[in-house]
């Protein structure tokens, strides 16, 4: 069908990129070498929390092959922050986890640099550590902002503590509709932290230029918003400010925010590279990773819904504990987006959900792949499970009688234009084996379902270059980590431009280049830059069809370009070489340079006159439990998915496929474990399990094409929406095989077994 | 303290003064300059770094460079003939095994290796050749194909 209508888009051509991965020859920040390069360090608090009495820099710089050692004294003072500025780069006065950087150091080698980050003398006061958000809102909680006001959107009265965000959703009269409703089911849900785990560590790298400017490379998401925060950190202008991207080895959210996402370490690397008088290289290695960088919080939900006999829920009342970690960090965004998707998806005329985000003494929550939606979906789509064993119906045919129809609201989206979910479903039900499956003992099936608010955001933008041999060259701010820039992209300039794929070649951000984007982030590379990269390449064309169109004595409107050249449709020998029309722009307006802007406005507005259509999924899983060890085993998984249209079918099933196994992973075994005082239990990969290949079946990924979304050709963010029903999906199949409800993930062995015991009345 | 050792690395014959305590990694990557060897745990749990070592494939953080005193090493940059990738380089490529390419190099390693003992592996020997392997990205989904069509067509060249 797709591949009828346009020549490329449709069809799985190989990754741009891919011959060098497999050969090993891709650079990625890790394999940069900077001539003279020195290596820079961070040393992290040792305490939780703390107020910091001195700190002695003496002995260690004094150590032969230091080159500088910086502190918050060597920083201006300025705070940074997404939603609220509650953090320094460097420590000033105070920790708040232990992973806060307080001092770096660049030093000659790695060994140098070991000895003098214990030569620096810290003083420390110990405070009162508070690792449970539940704990520190109370009113006896240490402080961990004294000087940051709680929200000011609070409810008055509200007697709570160490709150930095909160977030409410209210619909109709849900005490009223409780309270009428057949019957109530009230639950309470827990999710723990886990940390994104990207396969290659974060880096930073500085040269202060001779003409004053700042190099900075960065394996991140967010090369903008790099610039931004060192700019702004360390007070030097933009325009002194160049950052340039490598390759990335995964990054899931978890290289996202700019320099938050990495506790500052490129600010850090800047301050040390102009402090040494010297490029400096900076590595983070795993456990520093896991301990200081951001993760996805840790949630507690209480959670209630009112139903009618005919299984109708008519309301829905929700509470949040969002556990932020020592700043807000993403906190508020990833714990509002979750406060409104624990209304559910389903249709709901009457709910109230309070979401509370909250300051604890460990790591700061980040935008991990789908913020917030694991950890409302698990609680959610548990939850339908158990009220339709309460009323005694099929869990596929209790979903389905609540799918919101066109023209209603579901909370986040108040409009509907099109609603897939039920087709998903369906399908998903069918291909699972649904009622049919015949299913041994301690064997189980589940489904659960997910949606994925398709946000507004800051736009993007691209440029096409046509090269004077009729090749493109394009620019876009977003960067690829195994994501449309070198996959969906280039494909939709080829189709624009008609020109083979092989001609396009799409660029590593540079931020002194590239134009401005908000960073690749929140399933919008192709919604952004694949829209603002399909107008730079009509433009692009439109500039060659109208230079072609004087030589050729023909209107542009009958021209092509097809096979390298523009011809006039139907009269293929009135044609000129594609490279020789792009050559003779020189002489005429120096260089095609196609341009093209994307942002959301456009598309809010035709939402709010018409509807959106939010991507849907629904996911459903076999399991096997071993009723001796509480192994769950997954013998088949099935994640059906609407994104629309799809222009890279092996992309889109790659980015499902990967984010639900990285849910998996939550789902069965991930979580960062701390002691009483916040010390971080298993920071390396020896003790953080996550999934390898024996744990993950292989899933079965169903694309159906709902409603077109709002990205070029109709598609839908696909990125991160399969993160979100796995922890229902599998938790509600173990509870089908052994009867019993895990409310708490991970829904690993020991938990799994606890649970069985429990149930029988055996001592756990 | 230092010492020296001779070893073949892709075809290639290296003297090099070592560190005794320097990582088989590290000397690749830094010393000899092998940067698609993958740094990432360094304990031996990711896979990454995986490389044939007398043809057997070992996570090179947790050797030691000094173990590799005459030893036969081959890395990911060592397989493709010219600019003929090794069917198993091939094979990421064309299923879309290939995300951010991180574990990729380690990845095609330890296919190979497997592949280079059995032309046509059991669903258990495979598990077992990359169990020792971590993937984020891909669900392991399309790594799976990729092993498939690369046996498939190994097998159709012999």
């Amino acid at each position: 069908m797709a591949k009828a209508e346009y020549s490329v888009l449709g069809t799985s051509i190989p990754r741009m990129g891919g011959v060098e991965r497999v050969a090993g020859a891709g650079i990625y920040g890790i394999d940069l070498v900077l001539p003279d390069a020195v290596r820079g360090g961070v040393l992290r608090s040792q305490y939780a929390h703390a107020t910091i009495k001195s700190i002695d820099t003496s002995e260690a710089e004094s150590l032969p092959g230091v080159y500088a050692v910086v502190t918050a004294e060597d920083a201006p003072d300025v705070k940074y922050g997404r939603t609220s500025n509650d953090r320094y780069m460097l420590a000033r006065g105070k920790v708040r986890y232990m992973g806060d950087p307080v001092a770096a150091v660049a030093a000659d080698s790695e060994a140098t640099l070991k000895k003098a980050l214990k030569k620096i003398k810290v003083e420390y006061e110990p405070l009162p550590v508070v690792l449970d958000a539940e704990a520190a809102m109370k009113a006896d909680a240490p402080a961990l902002h004294e000087e940051i006001p709680l929200p000011a959107n609070l409810p008055k009265d509200t007697r709570v503590k160490n709150v930095c965000g909160y977030s409410t959703l209210h619909v109709g009269d849900p005490d009223r509709a409780m309270a009428e409703a057949d019957l109530v089911v009230e639950e309470t849900y827990e999710t723990k932290m886990v940390h994104p785990q990207y396969l290659e560590p974060r880096i930073a790298a500085t040269r202060h230029e001779a003409d004053g400017r700042l190099t900075v490379w960065v394996n991140a998401q967010a090369p903008f918003g790099v610039r931004s925060e060192v700019s702004k950190l360390l007070k030097i202008p933009i325009s002194g400010i160049r950052v340039l991207v490598t390759e990335i080895g995964g990054g899931f959210g978890g290289k996202a925010t700019g320099t938050h996402s990495s506790a500052g370490l490129e600010p850090i690397c800047a301050l040390l590279a102009i402090k040494a008088k010297k490029p400096v290289m900076m590595v983070l290695d795993k456990a520093e990773e896991t301990v200081s960088t951001t993760v996805r919080a840790p949630v507690k939900v209480w959670i209630q819904t009112g139903v009618n006999k005919d299984g109708t829920i008519v309301a829905r009342k929700a509470k949040l504990i969002f556990d932020a970690g020592a700043y807000s960090g993403f906190g508020a965004l990833a714990g509002s987006r979750c406060t409104q998707m624990l209304a559910g998806w389903y249709r709901t005329p009457n709910a109230h959900v309070d979401g509370y985000i909250v300051y604890t003494n460990k790591q700061v929550c980040g935008p991990v792949r789908g913020p917030g939606g694991p950890q409302a979906a698990f609680p959610v789509e548990s939850h339908m499970d158990s009220i339709a064993a309460k009323l005694g119906m099929d869990p596929v045919e209790f979903r389905l009688k609540n799918i919101p129809k066109p023209g209603e609201r579901i909370a986040g989206v108040p409009k509907l234009r099109d609603v897939s979910l039920g087709e998903t479903i369906r399908v998903a039900a069918e291909k699972i084996g649904w009622g049919k499956v015949k299913l041994e003992k301690n064997q189980g099936v589940g489904i659960a379902t997910g949606s994925w608010i398709e946000g507004s955001g800051p736009g993007g933008g691209a440029v096409v270059k046509i090269n004077e041999d009729g090749t493109a060259a394009v620019l876009i701010g977003k960067v690829d980590y195994g994501t449309a820039p070198r996959f969906g992209i280039p494909m939709i300039v080829a189709e624009e431009l008609g020109i083979p794929t092989d001609d396009v070649t799409v660029l590593n951000v540079d931020t002194d280049a590239s134009p401005w984007d908000a960073g690749t982030v929140g399933s919008r590379s192709t919604l952004v830059a694949g829209n603002a990269a399909r107008l730079a390449a009509i433009d692009a064309r439109n500039q060659l069809l109208r230079m072609a169109a004087k030589q050729l004595e023909a209107s542009s409107d009958d021209l092509e370009i097809k096979d390298r050249q523009i011809r006039v449709k139907g009269t293929p020998v009135k044609a000129l070489a594609l490279a020789a029309v792009a050559t003779a722009a020189h002489n005429e307006i120096g260089e095609v340079i196609g341009r093209g802007y994307f942002d959301s406005k456009a598309v809010e507005a035709e939402e709010k006159e018409k509807g959106s259509s939010p991507p849907f999924t629904s996911h459903a899983a076999i399991v096997e439990v071993d009723p001796d060890t509480g192994n769950v085993k997954i013998l088949k998984y099935v994640a059906v998915h609407d994104v629309g249209f799809v222009i890279h079918p092996q992309a889109v099933e790659g980015q499902i496929e990967g984010a639900t196994a990285m849910s998996i992973g939550q789902a069965l075994c991930e979580q960062v474990l701390f002691d009483d005082k916040g010390k971080t239990l298993n920071p390396t990969f020896v003790d953080y399990l996550m999934p390898t290949w024996n744990m993950i079946p292989k899933i079965e990924t169903v694309l159906i094409k709902g409603y077109p979304g709002a990205g070029p050709y109709g598609t839908k963010g696909a990125g991160e929406i399969g993160c979100v029903p796995p922890p229902a999906a599998i938790a509600n199949a173990i509870c089908n095989a052994v009867g019993v409800r895990l409310t708490s993930l991970p829904l690993s062995p020991e938990n799994v077994l606890r649970a069985i015991r429990e149930q029988k009345g055996v001592e756990p | 303290m230092s010492l020296n050792i001779r070893l073949v690395v892709n075809g290639r014959r290296h003297t090099a003064k070592i560190n005794p305590a320097t990582s088989l990694l590290d000397f690749l990557r830094d010393t000899l300059g092998y940067k698609g060897v993958k740094i990432c745990c360094n304990t031996g749990e990711c896979g990454a770094c995986t490389i044939l070592f007398n043809g057997k494939p070992v996570n090179s953080c947790v050797v030691l460079a000094a173990d590799a005193a005459g030893a036969e090493i081959v890395t990911v940059e060592g397989l493709a003939e010219g600019d003929r990738l090794h069917p198993v380089q091939q094979a990421f490529i064309d299923t879309g095994a290939v995300q951010c390419g991180y574990c990729t190099p380690g990845f095609i390693i330890s296919v190979k290796a497997l592949l280079d003992r059995t032309k046509n592996p059991t669903a258990e020997e495979i598990e077992e050749a990359v169990s020792g392997n971590i993937c984020r990205c891909t669900g392991y989904t399309k790594i799976v194909d990729a092993i498939q069509i690369a046996a498939e067509r190994l097998q159709a060249r012999s």
